[in-house]
């Protein structure tokens, strides 16, 4: 879709987090979980490109494996708040009446609040006995989840507001078609459409979240390696050994930056800008050429 | 004659937006005198606004324009004018009347005191004159009760309403030249008849210059002294409103005539059409632009461009840009 | 296109009288707003022939395209029935809404803004034939050139965006897809308001070529009354939500006997100049009343010019007159002289 349009340097440094996630098996030099007492909080060297922890795990191995663990648990996340969030939205747009007037102060509600307040919240529900089955990981998950989707309600919703009131909408119920027809082939596009760009620009947002939960003891257990608890292992030594927090730190403010990044492309795409400078005076050249060639016929005849 | 209060020559338009580039005007030459009403036809995309208002400096945001060619008002030569002089030029001598009148009117401030605003600025009227001024252009444009409607906002009229007082404020300013692009096109039909009415009491009272620009013949045909008709970018034929719509020349003329219905000829002669398209405005090809709809062309016309000759005419010179209609029929007319 | 088209401009009425096709009984169609109760549509009775080509004229906020749009059921009555080709609109709509579809088509204002954005002309095209399953892969195509041929498209199109074509060609693609489901009444909303003139010609003779070839009942809503002359074979004028007036084309254009009837035409310029400088039109003041507040009586009394005393106080009903049609206006006796 629009990604064709999109400046390669936009979607590059997301796609980087994303290709190191996806074969950070491949990329790790080390076991990121074997602590090696004989090379605590070493410095970078060719045995450790980034040097080791406390524990003498191997950072970059630890970084690399972050990576992973921050993706899958913000795919996670991202797909199942997109899918609650359309469908519940969806809903209330097209059904409308009592339906629609429920379902927008069940999204409120979630709006109200900040969404990392929603999540704290639930994970002090889950850490009840009832919830013993689920593990701390699948935990973060599911909070971070329903804190997540409200947003996408409220946008799927407004889409499906704004393309019920177009004239194409009635033309289709003129021709005969069914709502679930009119709702998959019409409206459905428009709306993953726009909740699919918004998700590409979130997907920073969320992996600070997983970082923040994780920084506050809730989230991944040790010893998955993750951004959030390398930052809490970090504190400690911060004054002799910086790196520790320093490097975490930068992959994190990386990441949510080019998923920033990219959402700011999308956004800025539909702004039209004028026309100036070398592709003005190419058009200019083009038109003079076209003139000349014209006179010329047109003196011969 | 005196100077014409507008005058254009040899004005070349090119638009370019980021995707198209678009010669709009190509070599385009007219004038407008005090008194009297040119109507420049042409269907969407002939270039009529642009042509009238492009010199004036009134074109959409994010096109860029290349103008070639001189545009001449109150003595001045407007394509080397500087943006803020072209403006300040244009509110003291050019009324303009659009289609949606809320594209005119400022619908956050009321009725009245946007009228006295303009007559103050432009007219150098003092502000209890310009009150005044303002009250009593509000009657002169029929609308009713003008002391009251001077302190309406613009929502607060009907359509028929916003339109007349869309054109006392063209002319608070008391312009040279009243510029209405399609100012009726938008209007029931009979709405539309009361603003023609409008247009042409005001013209008879102020003996300003009015440019009609517009689509439909028959306002050309209440309103108009003199016609140009445009076609892709260029002066198909020109000439008194009589001439052109009674004994069109340019096959153009003459197809696009014929595809208005009139429904007080018994003869039924019926509704033809032109067939085919207005040309590629992208790309300027060698000789007629109309010679791939037009049922008389040939070969000739697709490399020579066809100038405007006199075909005949009194005082005003009836000319069209047609030599196969001119020669096969013997109209040219030399004198 | 072909000449032959243009050159038979006359009134298509062969098929008429073969009984009505759409028959409207007492309809009203109000909206509640903010601002009260507007009443759109107010107690309409029309009946269009089988095969005719039947023009709704009047001004805007006259009702016309609510009418139109309660006719196909796009807007729900307040009151009063609609039949077309014999069944009750809204039980047919209910028991068998695709096959009311397959008989009765709408065309919109705006061809752009009825077409999805994101479908190319063909899919635009298929799109009727997928919904009710007609034809296989290759006959729906087959069935898309057609369609193509019938309003004189080029094969070129299909791929495009409805963004990328001209007016004309916007407006041809909604014919054909109303013409897809090969039905047999056409509802028109004012179709050529958004074209150019000449463009308006080659839409206008489609049309009639069109219902020539086969044979269907058009409902056009149009505010051109020049055009409405061209191609009609029967009008219905409208002013604030009621029928002023009604009747056969022509004998209507000849001979037209509401005030508001002769007010409208006398208010279209003749496009010849000399026709136009001795003409003396009917000019109405102001604009129409708001529907939200229609006013007593007869609803043109407060613009109509031979206005008398009764008109302020009793709304006329139809009632015949000389040009064979009905009238809504305490004047407009049998006898036919013109009002004005």
């Amino acid at each position: 879709m629009r990604f064709a349009r999109l400046p390669w340097l936009v979607l590059t440094p997301a796609l980087i987090f994303v290709f190191v996630g996806v074969f950070a098996p491949l990329l790790m030099t080390h076991d990121p979980a074997v602590q090696d007492y004989t090379a605590i909080l070493q410095g970078p060297s060719t045995a450790h490109w980034l040097g080791t922890d406390y524990l003498g795990r191997d950072l970059w191995s630890r970084i690399v494996g972050g990576a992973r663990t921050s993706l899958v648990a913000m795919a996670f996340v991202l797909v199942a708040a997109l899918v609650i969030g359309v469908v519940i939205g969806s809903v209330a747009g097209y059904v409308g009446g009592l339906v629609e007037t429920v379902l927008i102060s069940l999204i409120d509600i979630a709006l109200a609040l900040p969404s990392l307040v929603i999540a704290l919240a639930l994970m002090g529900v889950f850490s009840g006995e009832n919830f013993d089955w689920l593990s701390d990981y699948w935990k973060m998950v599911l909070a971070l989840t329903l804190a997540w989707w409200a947003n996408y309600a409220r946008m799927s919703r407004a889409v499906v507001v704004a393309e019920l009131q177009q004239p194409y909408i009635e033309a289709a119920r003129v021709m005969g078609a069914s709502h679930l027809w009119i709702f998959t082939r019409h409206i459905l596009p428009h709306v993953l459409g726009l909740v699919v760009v918004y998700a590409s620009a979130d997907a920073g947002a969320l992996v600070l979240a997983i970082a923040t939960l994780s920084f506050l003891g809730l989230g991944v257990a040790p010893p998955t390696p993750e951004w959030g608890q390398m930052l809490v292992d970090g504190m400690s030594y911060i004054e002799e050994y910086p790196n520790l927090v320093i490097i975490p730190g930068l992959a994190l403010t990386a990441v949510v930056v080019s998923f920033n990044l990219l959402g700011e492309a999308f956004a800025l795409q539909k702004v039209p800008r004028a026309l100036r400078g070398r592709l003005l005076g190419r058009k200019r050249a083009e038109r003079k050429a076209e003139d000349q060639a014209r006179v010329s016929v047109e003196g011969q005849a | 004659m005196s100077e014409p209060v507008y005058a254009v020559e040899d004005l070349v338009i090119d638009l370019y937006t980021p995707s198209v580039s678009v010669r709009a005007v190509d070599r385009v030459s007219f004038a407008i005198n005090a008194g009297e009403t040119l109507a420049v036809v042409g269907e969407s995309g002939s270039g009529k606004t642009v042509m009238t208002l492009g010199p004036l400096g009134l074109m959409p945001e994010g096109v860029t324009i290349d103008l070639r060619g001189s545009a001449r008002a109150a003595g001045k030569d407007l394509v080397k004018m500087s943006p803020k002089k072209l403006s300040s030029l244009r509110g003291g001598q050019f009324g303009v009347i659009f289609q949606d009148p809320m594209s005119a009117l400022n619908p956050m401030l009321k009725i009245g005191p946007q009228l006295a605003e303009q007559a103050r600025r432009f007219a150098g009227l003092s502000p209890a004159a310009a009150r005044a001024a303002a009250v009593s252009l509000l009657a002169r444009t029929g609308i009713p009760d003008p002391e009251d409607r001077y302190d309406r906002y613009p929502h607060e009229l009907s359509g028929g309403m916003l339109q007349r007082a869309m054109i006392a404020l063209a002319l608070a300013a008391r312009p040279r030249v009243l510029i209405a692009d399609e100012p009726t096109t938008a209007l029931d039909a009979t709405v539309q008849a009361q603003i023609l009415a409008l247009l042409r009491q005001i013209q008879n009272e102020d003996g300003i210059a009015v440019a009609l620009i517009t689509h439909d013949i028959g306002a050309v045909s209440v309103l108009a002294d003199r016609v140009i008709v445009l076609y892709a970018g260029r002066i198909a034929e020109e000439g008194s409103a009589i001439d052109v719509l009674t004994s069109p020349v340019h096959p153009y003329t003459r197809g696009l005539l014929a595809s208005v219905p009139d429904f007080r000829s018994d003869t039924a002669s019926g509704t033809r059409e032109i067939p085919g398209l207005p040309p590629d405005q992208t790309r300027v090809l060698p000789g007629c632009r109309f010679a791939d709809r037009c049922p008389q062309a040939e070969a000739s016309c697709r490399t020579k461009r066809p100038v405007l000759t006199c075909v005949g005419g009194n005082e005003v010179p009836h000319r069209a840009a047609c030599p196969i209609v001119i020669r096969d029929e013997g109209l040219a007319d030399n004198d | 296109m072909t000449d032959s088209d243009a050159s038979d401009p006359r009134p298509r009425d062969k098929a008429a009288n073969s009984g009505p096709a759409i028959e409207v009984e007492g309809l009203k169609v109000h909206f509640r707003t903010s601002a009260g109760l507007v009443r759109a549509v107010d107690g309409v009775d029309l009946a269009v022939q089988n095969g005719a080509f039947h023009g709704i004229v009047g001004e805007s906020g006259c009702g016309k395209t609510t009418l139109a749009r309660a006719i196909v059921g796009l807007q729900s009555a307040t009151a009063g029935h609609v039949r077309i080709l014999g069944r009750d609109r809204a039980d047919w709509q209910r028991a068998n809404r695709k096959g009311f579809a397959r008989s009765v088509q709408f065309i919109f204002q705006d061809p752009l803004g009825s077409m999805s954005r994101r479908q190319s002309v063909l899919q635009t095209l298929e799109e009727p034939l997928r919904i009710h399953g007609i034809g296989n892969a290759a006959a729906r195509r087959r069935k898309v050139g057609e369609l193509l041929d019938l309003v004189s498209l080029p094969a070129s199109v299909l791929d495009r965006l409805p963004r990328s074509l001209s007016g004309g060609q916007r407006q041809r693609v909604s014919i054909a897809r109303a013409l897809a489901l090969d039905p047999r009444v056409l509802l028109c909303d004012e179709p050529l308001s958004a074209l150019d003139v000449s463009v308006r010609a080659q839409i206008v003779n489609l049309f009639a070529r069109l219902q020539d070839q086969l044979g269907l009942t058009i409902v056009i809503v149009a505010h051109d009354l020049a055009i409405v002359r061209e191609v009609c074979s029967a009008v219905t004028v409208m002013y604030l939500g009621r029928v002023a007036e009604e009747g056969a084309a022509r004998p209507f254009f000849a001979d037209p006997t509401h005030p508001y009837s002769q007010a409208l035409l006398s208010a279209v310029p003749s496009p010849d100049p000399r026709v136009e400088a001795t003409r003396v039109p009917v000019l109405l003041e102001g604009d129409p009343p708001s529907p939200l507040n229609p006013p007593a009586g007869c609803r043109f009394s407060t613009r109509c010019p031979v206005v008398i005393e009764a008109c302020r106080v009793t709304e006329p009903q139809l009632r015949a007159v000389q040009h064979g049609g009905r009238s809504a206006c305490h004047l407009a006796d049998t006898s036919g002289h013109p009002i004005l």
